[in-house]
């Protein structure tokens, strides 16, 4: 199968010499559903900006559907649908006339989707956007985003600020879009929690490059975390030569040492090679491994 | 459906599935023969992606704990399949040695541990037989 997007060696600069993004390369194939991470800073807002058309790729190249984003502006944006985090919706118009002048710009509609949408988050068709909630105000950017049901959905923190309660609506009615369109997902969150929810694959940002690109249930059966006191190994070289090493940070006297392979095992080669009979090896969750790999040394 | 997902478990979501649905027929929470949701609707009740739902669907059919009928949906096993030891032999023994580590911490011993088992047993085959009734009858 084709591939719905298509980062192949990109490069971006907003200052010249200082690349925000330096080599990027990855694809999303149909019906995948794809949780970009990144720290701070890491590019995630200006990637998703190339693949929208927003922003030329100063090196390298993306496609979306096969076509360039910015030469094919009119028809690639027909086929997406986005929300971003600091999107701001005309605060003087109605819901009314928000849905009105969308469904005019798309030849389809899902009108169920949108009855849908206003009952769950008990949006009134006259209510002036101004006077939303923030978390209604999302679901109204989710609303113009997927009901002309998009084959590419890219949603950029769109759940940032939202309490928890409200978080879980928006990820229940992004769901329930999966679930009738099977569009292929681009979702950019610092909730690992709804990144694992929603998404079957993870691509981390680090450094301007891909830093790792692998499913969720691998990241959770094929890495671990241990724990080694910095007496016990005073350098954290000592560790990195163990295979499957792949990062170390000091913590508190503590190496926390990551590393691909399963708990079990690694606790046995470490408890082996060092001499000890009590090293602490453990799975991850989503939100440890990224501190792990993405916090501060 | 009696699942409860928890995003901070250890446990990737669909093994999560997989060992609510399993420990859902051991005690009787599910019968034999029943009829489960699809893994689209089972996806929405959930909140997590339909994949995800469908890869423990997936892995329990292959093992034989659940089938599809054509055009008919998702069920129990008739006969269900015992678990491979193998795979479970870890997480058994590491219970034990959790189960043991807690009770002599509050001064059990051995054999009192032995009579919360036996009594845990009790309790467990009651819901068991609850659950089965007049579902297990035909294997």
């Amino acid at each position: 199968m084709s591939a719905i997007l298509e980062f192949d060696h990109v490069a971006r600069a907003y200052v010249q010499d200082v690349p925000v993004l330096k080599d990027v390369t990855f694809s999303l194939a149909g019906g995948e559903v794809v949780g970009l991470l990144g720290r701070n800073g890491s590019g995630k807002t200006t990637l998703i900006h190339i693949a929208m058309g927003l922003l030329f790729p100063q090196k390298g190249s993306v496609r979306a559907f096969g076509l360039s984003p910015t030469e094919n502006a009119v028809e690639v944006k027909k086929r997406i649908g986005f929300v971003a985090e600091d999107q701001v919706l005309p605060v003087s118009s109605s819901v009314a006339e928000l849905i009105a002048f969308h469904r005019y710009l798309f030849s389809r509609w899902d009108e169920a989707l949108e009855r849908q949408i206003l009952d769950r988050f008990k949006l009134a068709r006259n209510s002036k956007i101004s006077k939303l909630s923030k978390g209604q105000s999302r679901a109204v950017a989710l609303l113009l985003a997927i009901c002309h049901t998009p084959e590419l959905l890219i949603l950029d923190e769109p759940a940032a600020g939202l309490d928890p309660a409200a978080r879980r609506d928006f990820l229940e009615v992004a769901i329930q879009f999966l679930n009738r369109a099977g569009s292929t997902i681009l979702y950019s969150s610092h909730y690992m929690n709804d990144i694992e929810r929603m998404g079957s694959r993870v691509v981390m940002l680090e450094g301007g490059k891909v830093y790792l690109d692998a499913s969720v249930d691998r990241l959770r059966e094929d890495y671990c975390l241990a724990l080694v006191s910095m007496e016990m190994v005073p350098d954290a070289k000592r560790l990195e030569q163990f295979p499957g090493c792949v990062r170390a940070r000091g913590h508190y006297g503590v190496w926390h040492t990551v590393f691909a392979g399963n708990p079990e095992t690694v606790k046995a080669l470490l408890e082996q090679s060092l001499g000890s009979n009590n090293i602490r090896c453990e799975r991850l969750t989503l939100e440890e491994l990224f501190v792990e790999l993405m916090g501060d040394m | 459906m009696q699942i409860l997902i928890r995003v901070e478990s250890e446990l990737p979501l669909y093994r999560q599935i997989m060992g609510q649905i399993i420990e859902g027929l051991a005690v009787g929470r599910l019968r034999r023969g029943e009829k489960l949701p699809s893994h689209r609707d089972l996806a929405e009740e959930l909140v997590i992606a339909p994949l995800t739902v469908k890869k423990a669907y997936d892995e329990l059919e292959a093992q034989g704990f659940i089938e599809t009928q054509r055009g008919r949906g998702t069920f129990v096993s008739a006969r269900l399949p015992k678990l491979k030891m193998a795979d479970q032999r870890e997480e058994i023994d590491a219970a034990a040695r959790k189960l043991l580590s807690l009770a002599y911490m509050v001064g059990l011993e051995l054999r009192d541990v032995i009579a919360i088992l036996k009594k845990a047993e009790g309790e467990l085959m009651q819901g068991a037989h609850a659950g089965h009734a007049g579902g297990g009858e035909e294997s």
